[in-house]
């Protein structure tokens, strides 16, 4: 099966900054791919590459097949693009501005005035369809863009940093929105929110310094970072009273005491049983599995340093 | 290069401007009309005639093809810069099938309606106050200067839209090489003002090619075939200038 996108040794340099640097991603059709990386990572110079907006220095980058080099226009055909600015035309009313992308994409009259009815429909803006995009809100404008890249019925869709700059009931809209239309293309989603890639992505690469660093699902990558379970305790007292018990336990691989919580990564889940065993007849107010978070998985390969 | 892209660019530029045309008429006939009073008729009394024809009909077609040209540079310079720089609308036509010679061609379209419309505007306009009437074949033979002059401004526009990013820059190009050139190109006086030595040098400039050849054909419907060459040429040249400049640009 052909991936839906694919890079190969894919790099793009400035003069002396490399913003990519052999790149190799391959995804595959359907679902929703997301990609992860700190400011500079070179999230959007990929995105630009793949969009045809822009030639990498070497190495090859290919979309349903064709090259982005020698195809360009093939594959704007097949895509759609939600860019980081709303780029929406603010002396066109929201109806016209469907209305010039699908003229762009030579689709007959009769074809895209169905197709925009039913995109103003699906995401709630048929309405206002005669407004101007400057009288609506920024969720309202956000998801104005997100239609706008449907109209032409693309198989891949990028989407990047699609909320930027929404409030969080904007926000989880455009994701139901993305949500409701993953099944019938493949999306390449670039986002800074962790939480917006574990909601609705179900694989993710890692990237910074313009190399991927990792790539999996967002429970994949989370049991990668810790290797082992991780437990919460709180105990009745103390819990530097448990220290030397607790610490007698090999399969303890890491043990954090404060106040009268313990929090403690075991090899493995299983020994659980030990753990318990170990502390029977003392007073345990809760045993809790903590869940490691996609923002830890992520800090701890691209660090904690602010990018400029 | 894509047709249908560039017609639909075109066609959205025509909407917004038939949206915009009852304000921007106003703005639009108000300066050449203003100098039109204040030096054909104010200043007529005092000049006479010039090259055997009153004053005020020796600027007019000048001030038809002034409005034009500044319509068409406007228009494609601060479009280009709006939808390059603050609309990023640009970068939503590249992700579409359009191609940028479709996008280029669409703005230097746009541009030239801009002008023609707006020249026709003002052409009606000094026609309704003065009591002079051009035969309809001078006004054929007019337009072919018209038409490549507008061109060649559209062009002009095209590339300082694609090569400045301040507005104010934009400006300064404007202040500093469009309007001199506009204005030494015998608008306002006859070219055998300048001393003899200059005269060939101001005869070579494309400005002059389009003023003076322009105000020959509509006042006498004469053809200056070395200006119509010299005008076309230009204009092509700036039209594939134009192209190249934004696609390098684009590249970038």
């Amino acid at each position: 099966m052909t991936a839906a996108i694919t890079t190969r040794s894919l790099a793009k340099r400035y003069g002396n900054l490399t913003a990519l640097d052999e790149f190799d991603l391959e995804v595959t059709r359907g679902g929703i791919f997301g990609l992860l990386g700190p400011n500079g990572a070179g999230k959007t110079t990929l995105i630009r590459i793949l969009t045809t907006l822009m030639r990498p220095t070497s190495g090859t980058a290919c979309i349903e097949g064709f090259d982005t080099a020698s195809h360009s226009r093939e594959i704007r055909r097949l895509i759609g693009v939600v860019p980081q600015e709303n780029s929406l035309d603010r002396y066109l009313t929201a109806r016209e501005n469907l209305e010039l992308h699908a003229r762009l994409h030579e689709m007959p009259v009769t074809s895209y005035r169905k197709r925009i009815d039913e995109l103003l429909e699906l995401f709630g803006l048929a309405g206002r369809q005669n407004d101007f995009p400057d009288s609506y809100s920024g969720g309202m404008q956000r998801r104005l863009v997100v239609a706008r890249a449907l109209v032409h019925h693309p198989r891949i869709l990028f989407l990047d940093e699609p909320t930027t700059g929404l409030d969080p009931q904007s926000r989880h809209a455009v994701w139901d929105y993305v949500k409701s239309i993953a099944g019938s293309m493949t999306i390449f989603l670039t986002t800074h929110y962790l939480e917006e890639a574990d909601q609705l992505c179900e694989r993710i690469a890692i990237m910074d310094h313009g190399k991927l660093i990792t790539q999996g699902s967002a429970t994949e990558l989370k049991e990668r970072l810790t290797g082992g379970a991780l437990y919460e305790i709180e105990f009745g007292g103390n819990a530097d009273a448990f220290a030397a018990t607790l610490g007698n336990l090999s399969c303890i691989r890491k043990l954090t005491l404060e106040g009268n919580r313990a929090t403690i990564e075991l090899e493995h889940w299983e020994c659980l049983s030990a753990l318990v065993a170990a502390l029977a007849g003392n007073e345990i107010r809760r045993i809790s599995l903590k869940e490691r978070t996609l923002e830890e998985v992520f800090i701890s390969l691209t660090g904690k340093g602010v990018r400029e | 290069m894509s047709m249908a892209g560039a017609l639909a660019i075109w066609r959205r530029d025509m909407l917004v401007l038939r949206r915009s045309i009852m304000s921007e008429m106003i703005a639009v006939i108000a300066y050449p009309l203003t100098i039109y009073l204040a030096f054909g008729i104010g200043m007529q009394g005092y000049i006479g005639l010039v090259e055997g024809i009153p004053y005020s009909m020796f600027i007019a077609p000048g001030l038809i093809t002034m409005t034009a040209v500044n319509a068409a540079y406007s228009e494609s310079v601060w479009s280009l810069w709006f939808h390059r720089r603050v609309q990023f609308t640009i970068e939503s036509y590249r992700v579409t099938p359009v191609t940028v010679s479709g996008i280029v061609c669409a703005k230097l379209f746009s541009g030239f309606t801009h002008g023609l419309v707006k020249g026709i505007a003002v052409g009606l306009v000094i026609s309704l106050i003065t009591p002079f009437r051009f035969p309809p074949a001078h006004l054929a033979v007019y337009l072919l200067f018209l038409i490549p002059g507008s061109v060649l401004f559209s062009c002009a526009g095209v590339i300082s839209g694609t090569l400045m990013d301040k507005p104010e820059t934009i400006g300064r190009v404007e202040a500093v090489f469009i309007m001199p050139l506009i204005f030494m190109s015998g608008l306002f006086f006859p070219l055998s003002s300048y001393p003899q030595v200059i005269i060939p040098i101001v005869r070579s400039l494309p400005t002059t090619a389009l003023f003076e050849g322009a105000r020959q054909a509509l006042v006498s419907g004469n053809v200056s075939f070395g200006f119509l060459i010299l005008l076309y040429t230009t204009a092509l040249s700036a039209f594939i200038a134009a192209v190249w400049i934004f696609r390098r640009k684009m590249a970038e």
